[in-house]
């Protein structure tokens, strides 16, 4: 199999890679009415298969599961997912043939074999769905001329597809169709009623490409999301120790910080991140981010090359080829870092304190956020598909950090995002160490505006206040946000 | 001369703007057990976590704590509603997610979570087997504390709190949730712990309390007030008789004949059976009770008619003339019913302000998305009048007293003027005159042709409309009848 993006002429490639459409409203109109009475069938019950079916047939759809037999025969946790759920659970052979749509929902690394098997059992003319296209842009998967292959893609975990979908919302989603895979012409619709049925609708819907959903996918995860905070967890957790202070304390302010100060950047951006600094403090993570973007954006274009070229899928195929070697003596290393091994201690730590006490973590997320979506955006990727993979997704990999470390962010991601985490992470941490010996208390672990005049120059602050407000990522997220909370202000006369 | 165990002088506390303790002064003396009362929002729960030092206020507060006896020498203030975390201590979970079965055990098992408990308190864990038993509780000991009913999480509070026997214990609002034997059951054990040299602060309006409460006081204007006894404590005033909103008057339309047809109803959670063998009908117009210990199976019973359950699916369940499972959506459900639970409460939208709770519930959603026509903005701003609720409408919901935000959620239950109402212990936590005040209501609501099924523990606290009744027993239904007299 080829690299199916290696396989386009150039100007293809672009075609497919700009294609990011923000979906409106009354495109949704017609409900769930192109997949009613159809039969869907899910393959894989993990986080995503189960949440996504569960609302599927909460939304009036019939959903059933095809599970291996091992799987069945065994009663593996899949199998227990769907039946406790009183869904109907059947082998490929006895539920694949009945499919209008199988949509395929097991970890990447099984797609190709899961495919393989699945693919010669379907019905002529059924459709096949993903929610992540690696495997036919990266693996260059072949899917038989007659099936429509399409993408629903929630950004946001399983679990959280759920409770969004039963408080009547939904999380946001992107949806493609496969241009090479579209023979009736009925791709976006099914698309379009399967976003519906998951609750996506309501939360923002960008139409996206199989293409565009890979390549910016996987720069967010290897970078900003997963790589990024994985780096910045240690470096100032290393820091703080090494300048004395208590490491339950440390421990806390880095496994709980990003939480909340990711949490603003959720709600406002960048901006409203930037803001819940004091004046002098803000200017001073200004100038650590700028100094930051500096010294990684060459990684940063080197990750976005290596996805571009389809290196970095190939070395990490080879990976899974040789038993994971690389990603689980990883994975081993990084439960034996001194952050993870630290327990956080019983101390409080009060929200502000949170953003007072670690303005060097504040200038790296930001740096981290702007110099992914700035890389992505040079690479052709559109501005909204990059702000979904970038600063979108952060809130929610921070919450699984302040869960339980980082142990357990790479438990909850793929083992794609995990894989480039630690490339990320082992290239980050030489490259910034000079730059660390300059880093102090003031700036990680202690007040920074503790013992100082709160004063600024005037010019000063109105020049650093516009560089962070008219930074492209902000734009468009202020347009995605609204969307995404549809909380308008409603007028209680 | 009697020594006191907690001495008070001039403690104030504010929340912004508004002052709940305004240079209050108490003392507890040795031998003492008080009952706190008084109006809803009076600050009540704000002293009770200011006496165990959970607030941050002014003025000086001495404990005297007997330190050579054997019981803990500390202050414990157990909330009027429960909290519970995940194994990461997190406690981010949503709406009904106990009844969407995945196999990853995100929170600890009531057994793994005493055993927790133990170790953190240095207790001996043989001694907790009493409290269970007596709360019915054995069964319990696998179940992860997400798959608690709400009145079970209360019991394994308390069940904590005797454990500790601390020598002062402050519990707010203890009987809220419980059924009448466990009310029993608590009152016993509070009068052992009494004896053994523990001092209660029970914060209640209550009037079966134990016997060994001596002291009665009541808030008001952010001071205590000496009452003989807890028929003394002041209570909301009644509230004046208002025409209900014209379009609540409205016949609803388009009603079947039958609401509710469940036959056989089986749920099982792996070996555990929920419910067994469930038949019942529920008519046009029928206003029915349903009744049944703390953890009979009332609140599954009911996800399953408000397309919250799973395993609504595998059932025969008939809802408005069509067959669960037969291409509707859940959303289609909602739309022709109106629910107000101790759960929904618990997860509602903690950002939600009055107004915007109320008008969620045009949309079923907890919180809200869109934007109101005209009309339905008029429906909200009629129902805050009628619940007289006006003033707080921009107020968040969850700083309300408990009452006004029971008010608030009927409000969105009914503002779609559904055929069902369906109503799972809503005076859970509310005061006499608070419920009378509610079930008045609910009476006036039902009178224009609503079905209703009401979930409620005591019978001299019923709506009159009430003529049909189920009890459930462990998970099984124990007697369907008319009700004879108007409760």
């Amino acid at each position: 199999m080829a690299n199916y993006f290696n396989t386009l002429p150039l100007r293809e490639k672009l075609n497919q890679l700009g294609v990011a459409e923000f979906m409106d409203s009354s495109e949704f109109a017609d409900g769930v009415s192109a997949l009613k009475g159809k039969k869907i069938v899910i393959v894989g019950c993990g986080a995503q298969g189960l949440n996504q079916g569960l609302n599927l047939r909460d939304s009036g759809l019939d959903v059933s599961y095809a599970l291996r037999k091992e799987a069945i025969e065994q009663k593996r946790d899949s199998w227990k997912n769907a039946t406790d759920n009183n869904f109907t659970v059947g082998t490929y052979e006895e539920l694949i043939p009945t499919a209008d749509l199988v949509s395929n929902l097991t970890p990447d690394k099984q797609h190709s074999s899961v495919i393989d098997a699945v693919m010669p059992l379907m019905k002529e003319g059924a459709t096949l769905s993903y929610s992540h296209g690696f495997n036919i842009v990266e693996e260059g998967k072949q899917i038989r001329k007659d099936i429509t292959v399409i993408m629903i893609a929630p950004k946001c975990p399983g679990s959280e597809v759920r409770a969004e979908y039963l408080r009547g919302f939904g999380v946001p989603t992107l949806i493609a169709v496969h241009p090479e895979n579209d023979p009736q012409g009925k791709g976006l619709a099914e698309a379009k009623a399967y976003c519906v049925g998951t609750g996506g609708h309501k939360a923002g819907v960008l139409r996206s490409s199989f293409v565009a959903e890979v390549k910016s996918d996987l720069m967010g995860e290897q970078t900003i999301l997963c790589g990024l905070l994985q780096t910045g967890s240690i470096l100032s957790f290393d820091k703080m120790i090494e300048k004395g202070i208590e490491p339950g304390y440390a421990s806390k302010l880095v496994q709980y910080g990003v939480e909340v100060i990711t949490e603003a950047l959720k709600q406002g951006g960048i901006t409203a991140m930037m803001d819940r600094l004091s004046n002098i403090a803000k200017i001073k993570a200004f100038e650590v981010s700028e100094e930051l973007k500096n010294i990684m954006r060459p990684l940063f274009q080197k990750h976005q090359d290596d996805i571009m070229s389809g290196e970095f899928s190939r070395t990490m195929m080879e990976d899974w080829a040789n038993g994971d070697k690389n990603l689980l003596g990883w994975r081993a290393a990084t439960g034996e870092t001194a952050f993870e091994k630290t327990p956080a201690g019983d101390v409080k730590i009060g929200e502000q304190e949170y953003f007072d006490h670690a303005v060097f973590m504040v200038a790296y997320i930001k740096a981290g956020v702007e110099l992914a979506f700035e890389t992505m955006v040079e690479a052709g990727i559109k501005p909204e598909s990059a702000y979904y993979e970038s600063l979108h997704e952060t809130p929610l990999i921070a919450n699984t950090i302040a869960r339980k470390k980082l142990f357990e962010m790479n438990r909850v991601i793929s083992d794609t995002a995990e894989y480039g985490c630690y490339l990320f992470d082992h290239a980050c941490k030489p490259l910034l160490a000079n730059f660390m010996t300059t880093v102090d208390t003031d700036i990680i672990g202690k007040n920074f505006n503790e013992g100082k005049d709160l004063a600024v120059d005037n010019q000063q602050l109105i020049a650093v206040n516009e560089a962070i407000r008219t930074h492209p990522v902000e734009k468009v997220g202020a347009v995605l946000r609204k969307a995404m909370t549809a909380m308008k202000a409603i007028k209680t006369v | 001369m009697i020594n006191p165990v907690v001495h008070i002088s001039h403690l104030g506390l504010q929340y912004a703007s508004t002052i709940i303790l305004n240079q209050l002064d108490w003392q507890i003396l040795q031998g003492e057990h008080w009952v706190i009362g008084g109006k809803s929002g009076s600050g009540k729960s704000a002293l009770g976590k200011a006496l165990a030092g959970l607030e941050k206020t002014s003025g000086h507060i001495q404990y005297f704590f007997n330190t050579s006896a054997p019981l803990p020498a500390r202050a414990l203030y157990v909330s009027n509603w429960y909290q519970f975390t995940n194994l990461e201590g997190d406690r981010n979970f949503y709406y009904q997610q106990r009844y969407n079965k995945q196999q990853r055990n995100d929170t600890l098992t009531v057994y793994a979570e005493l055993m927790h408990y133990s170790k953190e308190e240095d207790l001996l864990f043989e001694e907790v087997e009493k409290y269970l038993g007596l709360f019915d509780f054995i069964d319990f000991r696998n179940t992860q504390l997400i798959e608690l009913s709400s009145g079970e999480h209360k019991k394994l509070q308390l069940v904590k709190a005797l454990w500790l026997k601390p020598q002062l214990l402050i519990i707010d609002e203890p009987y809220t949730g419980l059924d009448q034997a466990s009310r029993k059951k608590l009152n016993q054990f509070l009068e052992e712990l009494a004896q053994q040299g523990v001092h209660l602060v029970l914060i209640t309006n209550d009037h079966d309390l134990p016997n060994c409460i001596n002291r009665f006081a009541e808030l008001h204007h952010g001071q205590l007030k000496p009452q003989s006894s807890q028929h003394d404590f002041s209570q909301d005033a009644v509230r004046s008789r208002k025409p209900l909103p014209y379009f609540l008057q409205e016949e609803v339309k388009g009603v079947t004949d039958t609401l509710v047809e469940m036959q056989h109803i089986r749920v099982r959670y792996g070996e555990k059976e929920v419910l067994k063998n469930i038949n019942w009908t529920v008519r046009a117009g029928e206003k029915w009770l349903l009744q049944g210990h703390n953890g009979s199976g009332k609140s599954t019973l009911l996800s399953l008619i408000n397309g919250d359950h799973p395993q609504a699916y595998a059932n025969q369940i008939y809802l408005f003339g069509s067959k669960r499972g037969s291409g509707e959506s859940i959303w289609e459900i909602k739309e022709r019913l109106g629910i107000i639970s101790p759960e929904l409460h618990w997860y509602f939208d903690r950002t939600a302000k009055v107004w915007q709770a109320i008008a969620s519930g045009l949309y079923d959603s907890i919180g809200l998305f869109r934007q109101l026509s005209y009309q339905d903005q008029q429906k909200v701003n009629q129902l805050l009048d009628f619940f007289e609720l006006t003033p707080f409408k921009d107020r968040l919901l969850n700083t309300l007293p408990l009452g006004k935000q029971r008010l608030a959620l009927l409000a969105r239950t009914i503002i779609k003027n559904p055929p069902l109402l369906i109503l799972d212990e809503p005076c859970q936590g509310l005061d006499d005159a608070q419920t009378t005040h509610f079930n008045a209501v609910v009476d006036e609501l039902c009178s224009f042709g609503k079905t209703l099924i009401y979930v409620g523990h005591y019978e001299t606290q019923l709506p009159h409309c009430l003529e049909h009744k189920i009890v459930l027993e462990k998970g099984e239904v124990k007697t369907i009848e008319k009700i004879a007299e108007p409760v």
